[in-house]
């Protein structure tokens, strides 16, 4: 028997769509495993989130609003999950494959002498054994891993990879005791928004991606924002972008910054380096604008429009907005 | 102070990476391998800090190779690391992150160090797992994704990248940072630089030398195979932008993406 439990990442209580999505694959998982499916939410406005987190089908919820949690960077954290595991038993650990999530993930794991896989897209189960399925080498290939023997794993799973589905009878919520007072030397002295963190990046359904063939920041505002916003989207950036600051680099997109995966991808004055490809390159469908029909998008994406962007993008977005009208 | 950077070894991105069938592991022999991109922003993050702090600070490479690879980080020497630290041995390849960190934190401690510099990522497909199991292993801190380095007083001031900004951490060393891009370019070597680098010692350590016991992984691959293939574009000169607005509409439709 082996339990599953899904950390769940949120600020002030806002999360987004991978904790839900975390806590219906854990139920699942956890039916497959004889085990039992449990959330920890911790931090500030955790009570929040656990509450709605009881409507999925979790046996229990586990919480603590400690303030040392976003006083002091990881380590209380850490010690909570910890805590929490060991208490819970035999568990599969599953944390969203974002930037803190990582973080997480890999102190857990290294805690619990735990097995890590990253960037999960999948489970496959045989038995006992758990073994995931994640992209790998910058999508290349597509690795089946599985932990071996021991007490715990811990899974970093993709945003968008899983159905988020309510049910259940209605989870326990719990209180968490708080961990043997540690002297935590990681403070958090302040935290500075750049960009609007509203819709996550990594979970857009659409994503309009903007390059250095944009030349300035305020396309990025007055040509690609409309079109996202037509699309229920968000914006998201090449490096070359965010290495001119015209973005900040919470939006690039690829090999040093976010990996997505939404149903559909616009390139806007992306040529496509590798290192781009590998941020996006599971994206259900792909559409570039580019004026050189040459440019290496062309290998990778659906379909290539060959031309000016300030001419197609303006138009394209008048054309949705008119067939939603 | 005692800087300790971890560095290592990936192919080059821009030969092809293959798996071998029999061993499962990614292929190292008759491929490129250079310095993880990655890891040179960690080099350059301690070579600034030890500009500002002064001649005492020392900057040691951490490295986990293969022996006959070792002579790639006479690279990272000549930019300005002081000596290095090699980590050989048969039992050891193929290690997962848990057992490359509990390995890299046996020599680190042996080392000793005030700092210990990581990059934020491996060039060759791992996962970024390795800043934060080793500061486990050592029991220090993971100041993670840091950039705008700051130390006085044994303690360091970093800005930390966030998914939406960054935030200003403080942390009394000793303590463990992974920087991000942001520290600035990875510095070339100088010509004396690469002179002088013959002869900076490299010492070779053997898992036993670095009091490594744990060598079994925690996870083990059983199969893999190349993704859905993604075809080559259909590509469509526009003719103007209301042309090309119409077919990517068009094309958004017939997907009902739209
Ligand atoms: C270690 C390392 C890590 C990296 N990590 C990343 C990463 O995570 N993400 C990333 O994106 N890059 C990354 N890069 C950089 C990457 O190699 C490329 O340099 C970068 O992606 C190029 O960005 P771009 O496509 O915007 O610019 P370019 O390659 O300059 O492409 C601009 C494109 O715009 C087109 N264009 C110009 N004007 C117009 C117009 N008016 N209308 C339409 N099209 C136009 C041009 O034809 C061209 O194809 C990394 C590089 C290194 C070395």
């Amino acid at each position: 028997m082996r339990h599953v439990i899904a950390f769940a990442e949120h600020r002030k209580g806002q999360t987004r769509k991978v904790t839900y999505e975390l806590a219906t694959q854990a139920h699942e998982l956890a039916q497959k495993l004889g085990g039992t499916a449990h959330a920890i939410v911790l931090g500030e406005g955790a009570g929040a989130l656990a509450e709605s987190l009881t409507k999925y089908p979790l046996d229990v919820v586990h919480v603590a609003e400690d303030p040392d949690v976003d006083a002091y960077l990881l380590d209380p954290t850490i010690d909570y999950l910890e805590g929490a595991a060991r208490a819970i038993g035999s568990s599969i650990v599953l944390v969203p494959n974002t930037m803190y999530g990582r973080d997480v993930a890999s102190r857990l794991a290294a805690r619990l002498g735990a097995g890590l896989n990253a960037d999960v897209t999948g489970f496959a189960i045989d038995g006992e054994r758990v073994a995931c399925i994640a992209p790998k080498l910058g999508g290349v290939t597509i690795t089946t891993c599985a932990f071996e023997d021991c007490e715990y794993g811990v899974a970093t799973v993709r945003p968008n990879a899983f159905a988020a589905q309510p049910g259940g009878a209605g989870a326990r919520l719990e209180t968490l005791a708080k961990p043997d007072a540690k002297p935590y030397r990681m403070r958090i002295v302040n935290e500075v928004e750049e960009a609007s963190s509203e819709l996550g990046l990594e979970e857009a359904p659409v994503v309009v991606s903007g390059g250095r063939g944009l030349g300035g920041a305020e396309p990025f505002t007055t040509l690609l924002k409309p079109l996202a916003d037509a699309l229920g989207g968000a914006i998201g950036a090449s490096r070359a972008a965010a290495d001119a600051g015209w973005v900040p680099y919470s939006l690039q997109i690829g090999q040093t910054g976010k990996t997505v995966s939404p149903k559909l991808y616009i390139a806007v004055g992306i040529s496509g380096a590798i290192q781009h490809k590998v941020g996006m390159r599971s994206a259900g469908t792909i559409v570039a604008i580019n004026k050189d029909g040459t440019a290496p998008i062309s290998e990778f994406s659906d379909l290539l429009v060959v031309g000016d962007a300030f001419q197609i993008v303006p138009a394209l977005t008048k054309l949705i907005n008119d067939s939603k009208a | 102070m005692r800087i300790v950077v971890t560095v290592k070894l990936v192919p080059d991105l821009n030969a092809e990476k293959r798996i071998d069938p029999a061993t499962k592991r990614l292929v190292r022999t008759g491929m490129e391998t250079v310095l993880n991109p990655y890891d040179e922003y960690a080099l350059e993050a301690a070579l600034q800090l030890k500009e500002k702090l002064g001649d005492d600070t020392t900057v040691t490479l951490l490295s986990m190779v293969p022996e006959s690879s070792k002579e790639t980080l006479r690279k990272a020497l000549a930019m300005g690391a002081d000596d290095a630290h090699v980590l050989s041995d048969e039992k050891l390849s193929g290690s997962d992150v848990f057992v490359t960190a509990a390995a890299l934190a046996g020599v680190a401690r042996k080392i000793g160090f005030d700092l210990v510099v990581c990059g934020g990522l491996a060039d060759d497909g791992s996962t970024g797992g390795v800043p934060g199991a080793l500061a486990e292993h050592l029991g220090v801190p993971g100041l993670t994704n840091a950039r705008h380095l700051e130390i006085s007083d044994g303690t360091i001031t970093a800005q930390r990248e966030t998914d939406s900004g960054y935030q200003t951490v403080t942390c009394a060393l000793p303590a463990l940072i992974s920087v991000t891009m942001a520290v600035g370019e990875p510095r070339y070597a100088s010509l004396k630089g690469i002179m002088g680098a013959k002869r900076k010692n490299i010492a070779l350590l053997s898992a036993a030398d670095a009091g490594v016991t744990e060598t079994t992984s925690r996870t083990e691959l059983l199969s893999f195979g190349p993704p859905p293939a993604r075809t080559k574009a259909r590509i469509v000169e526009a003719a103007d932008g209301a042309a090309g607005a119409q077919t990517i509409f068009d094309f958004l439709r017939e997907r009902k993406l739209v």
